[in-house]
């Protein structure tokens, strides 16, 4: 298969970290993502408000350490209630157990990306998650 | 006699204090040691007098400006004034001497010195030139000279018909010892 | 920047949001240090920390600042460990957190420049995993609580790779030179002045005049800026005190517990570096004359451990400490007896006045006093370290109840806002810190009570003294004293004849030469803006000079 590229579409990113999110406002303003439509979150009670009200969320990239709601409270309360269960989710962690990636994917994520990341890495999560996606040709 | 006193003139700075102490052990002694060089004055004048300081105590001479008067200040302070944003204390060196207080005229000037890291300005009447002295010239003050001004004096050099006085700058940092 | 990191132009955002991270680490760490040497090995607030360091870990990580990312990674496992295990909280342990927090900072502030930071950071996390791989060691190393060792120790890592730490006498360096700017500002201010003055308006005075308040403004963010960087936590001086109170209550068999307050507020390290001495002269006088023993306590009906309080807090632009104990309070009676066996003047129904009195030269090292007034030593040096750094103390006192000592001081020590006033001629700062209030002179308001000038003042009777006089110019009044400026100084007031009120200005402190003496009226001196040098009085000394007429 060869390497594909991203199309640009609509994101939503939750981290506490004001860094993190100029550091994805550089990914989806440049290249192949340019163009998408970016919401920030700043923790997980303000992520799950805005993933309620965006049910066409084409990924949402959900920090793992956060105070108020973490990643997989957020995933778990999610999961519980049923919210868009379509729209996928990848943790975003420093470093993580293979039993912390088995309890993310049991709280429904999709995948995982591991820091440091590169804007290469994102663009080809987002492809691959798009190819994924795409009805059968 | 003419030759004891020269070396330490023509040292460094740092070593005007030790002077003193050097001055009375050669003396008790009586031990010459060999004349060294020529030796740079910068020469000024307090009350018709001429007086020299080594240039290496020297760092600049400048303009009278305005000089304030810090209250409380022992008696010798003229006060301070503003050299280049650092507060240069003005010794009234005159009166030190036994002098009236300068009345500044347009030839007064402020001497820079520099004693260990100790920055001061002399206040003095006016500056005449840089003196090269020949070391051996430099004799220690006659008998009557130095009863009278035997605090201040390290020296004095004959030139011509000129007497010149050599300054001891201890003085100038001693006048902050006395008290108001 | 790494050139191959996406994330380079990042880097001022970076450093703005790790530095906090790290800076809230250390002191964390601090805070740990001390209480486990008092004794409390509690560590649940250390796994708050670790969160902490997992984001300066994962944002260094992004960044590609490997040697910060190393750090945070060692610190992380070094949190664990203690986390983990009680028998890994020992002194050694904790001086490591607190120089690889240290480090951290340093690393994060210095992480524009990423050549210079791989040495220390490499050299840190090596030791630390010999700890970790020896942990339990019984051993504890000395305690280093101080940041210059930390410091010092990373400069020997990073000197190779041309460290960008700054040494702190650069940042004097640079507030001298911001100070010689602040005065070449004022310059053009009355250049500016002058040009309106003579020609009026136009388009061009106006463009000056935006120009010049530009430059103000620019001016002042600088200054913020600058002085920001000399500030530093008191917790770095409150640390120190921890094992002295305690040695101290030991010899003297009592029980006193110290409780800190407001450790993270910061100081000029200028006045950090001077604060230590007159507060253990605050912290033994309460240990030993102000705490009872515990029997006389529990007789009182007081708990039989004592409470010896040192709290900081920023108040605007000051910074007050509080050294406060429990217990029995000062003796007035006692007091009085002895200022009248020294032949001092002692009021006998002013307690304020009275507790004053203790501050004055000579009267609190009498050793007789340190017995039976229950105030000891020392104290006249407490305050006079607190006058020199431009700050006051006050003390209060409850019969049985405690004494506490407030000192109050200023922020910074290099600017202060003054208010500019003539005497005879001559200009001089008034710090406004020490202003109450400038009074235009009415005729009529002031008196002439035993040859002193009284005025009543906000429902008082004050003195006020003439600044000619005071000031040493006296003899030759040239102009009419038009105001007066009543100053104060903790309780105190005091009335000051001046000329004229020249204006406001932030002037920059230069100290005295020793060769100038050492005037209680005068603190320093500056230099305004028409390069004329005026000297700042000292507000304190002239409230608390006895024989002014």
């Amino acid at each position: 298969m060869s390497h594909a590229t991203p199309r640009p579409g609509t994101f939503l990113v939750v981290d506490d970290s004001a860094l993190h999110h100029q550091m994805y406002r550089l990914i989806f303003s440049k290249g192949p993502l340019a163009g998408s439509t970016v919401y920030h979150a700043m923790n997980g009670r303000e992520g799950y408000a805005l993933l309620a009200a965006h049910p066409e969320l084409t990924l949402v990239l959900l920090d793992l350490n956060m105070p108020e709601m973490n990643g997989l409270e957020l995933l778990s309360r999610r999961q519980a209630e049923g919210l868009h269960p379509h729209v996928p989710v990848v943790l975003v962690t420093t470093e993580s157990t293979p039993e912390d990636e088995a309890r993310g994917r049991g709280a429904g994520a999709w995948d995982y990306l591991r820091k440091p990341f590169q804007p290469a890495d994102v663009e080809r999560l987002i492809a691959r998650l798009q190819a994924e996606r795409a009805p059968a040709a | 006699m003419a030759r004891h006193s020269k070396a330490p003139v023509v040292a460094a700075a740092p070593s005007v204090f030790e002077f003193a102490d050097q001055v009375a052990a050669q003396e008790a002694a009586a031990v010459a040691p060999a004349p060294v060089g020529t030796l740079h004055l910068i020469t000024f004048r307090l009350d018709g007098e001429e007086f020299g300081l080594p240039v290496e105590t020297v760092r600049e001479v400048i303009r009278v400006g305005d000089i304030t008067r810090v209250p409380q200040a022992p008696r010798h302070i003229r006060g301070v004034t503003n050299l280049r944003g650092r507060i240069l204390p003005v010794v009234e060196i005159r009166t030190r001497l036994g002098l009236a207080p300068l009345v500044p005229r347009s030839t007064a000037r402020i001497i820079v010195t520099d004693v260990r890291g100790r920055v001061l300005g002399l206040l003095v009447d006016s500056v005449a030139q840089v003196q090269k002295v020949p070391a051996d010239r430099l004799v220690a003050a006659p008998d009557e000279v130095k009863s009278a001004h035997t605090t201040y004096l390290t020296g004095v050099v004959h030139m011509d018909a000129r007497l010149i006085i050599l300054l001891d700058l201890a003085l100038a940092l001693d006048a902050s010892a006395s008290p108001t | 920047m790494d050139h191959d990191n996406a994330f380079g132009e990042l880097i001022q955002e970076y450093i703005a949001e790790s530095l906090p991270l790290a800076e809230a680490v250390t002191d964390a760490f601090l805070a740990l240090e001390r209480r486990w040497r008092d004794g409390d090995t509690d560590a649940a607030d250390a796994a708050g920390l670790k969160g902490t360091l997992h984001t300066l870990k994962g944002n260094s990580a992004m960044m590609g600042l490997a040697p910060i990312q190393l750090v945070a990674h060692v610190l992380e496992d070094l949190t664990a460990r203690i986390l983990a295990d009680t028998a890994a909280r020992t002194e050694a342990a904790a001086a490591l957190l607190v120089e690889g927090s240290g480090l951290l900072a340093d690393l994060v502030q210095a992480a524009a420049n990423p050549a210079a930071l791989g040495g220390a950071a490499e050299e840190y996390a090596g030791r630390v995993r010999v700890h970790l791989g020896t942990a339990g060691d019984p051993v504890g190393q000395p305690l280093r609580l101080e940041r210059r060792n930390i410091e010092r120790r990373a400069d020997a890592g990073a000197d190779a790779s041309g460290t960008i730490r700054v040494d702190f006498r650069r940042l004097d360096t640079m507030l001298e030179i911001f100070g010689e700017a602040m005065i070449e500002r004022s310059a053009l201010l009355e250049v500016y002045r002058g040009l309106t003055a003579r020609y009026g308006s136009g388009p061009e005075i106006a463009d000056l005049e935006r120009a010049v308040s530009a430059l103000g403004a620019t001016m002042k963010r600088l200054e913020t800026a600058l002085m920001q960087t000399r500030l530093l936590p008191i917790a770095t001086v409150f640390g120190r005190f921890g094992r002295a109170v305690r040695d101290l209550a030991r010899d003297e068999r009592k029980r006193v517990r110290l409780v800190t307050e407001g450790d993270d507020t910061r100081l000029d390290k200028t006045i950090l570096d001077r604060l230590g001495e007159p507060l253990v002269h605050l912290l033994s006088n309460a240990i030993v004359h102000g705490v009872e023993p515990e029997a006389e306590r529990v007789r009182v009906g007081k708990p039989p451990e004592a409470t010896v309080l040192l709290r900081a807090a920023t108040l605007a632009d000051q910074v007050q400490i509080t050294v406060a104990d429990d217990g029995r309070g000062l003796d007035t009676d006692r007091i009085v007896a002895k200022a009248r066996a020294l032949g001092l003047d002692a009021p006998s129904a002013d307690r304020e006045a009275i507790h004053a009195l203790i501050f004055v030269p000579g009267f609190s090292t009498a050793e007789q006093v340190s017995t039976v007034a229950g105030r000891g030593v020392g104290l006249d040096a407490a305050a006079a370290a607190i006058h020199a750094l431009g700050g006051g103390i006050e003390v209060a006192s409850e019969p049985g109840r405690g004494t506490s000592f407030t000192l109050t001081l200023p922020l910074t020590l290099a600017i202060v806002r003054s208010l500019i006033v003539e005497v005879d001629e001559e200009r001089y700062a008034v710090p406004l810190s020490h202003v109450a209030e400038t009074v235009r002179l009415e005729p009529g308001t002031l008196h002439e009570i035993n040859s002193r000038g009284v005025a009543m003042w906000r429902g008082s009777a004050i003195h006020v003294a003439d600044g000619g006089q005071l000031l040493g110019t006296g003899a030759t009044r040239t102009a009419p004293r038009n105001y007066y400026v009543v100053l104060f100084a903790g309780p105190r007031r005091r009335g000051l004849l001046v000329d004229r009120l020249v204006g406001h200005q932030d002037v920059v402190v230069k100290g005295l030469d020793p060769t100038l003496g050492r005037p209680d009226v005068v603190s320093g001196a500056t230099i305004l803006g028409d390069g004329r040098v005026a000297c700042i009085l000292d507000a304190a000394g002239i409230v608390a000079l006895r024989e002014v007429a």
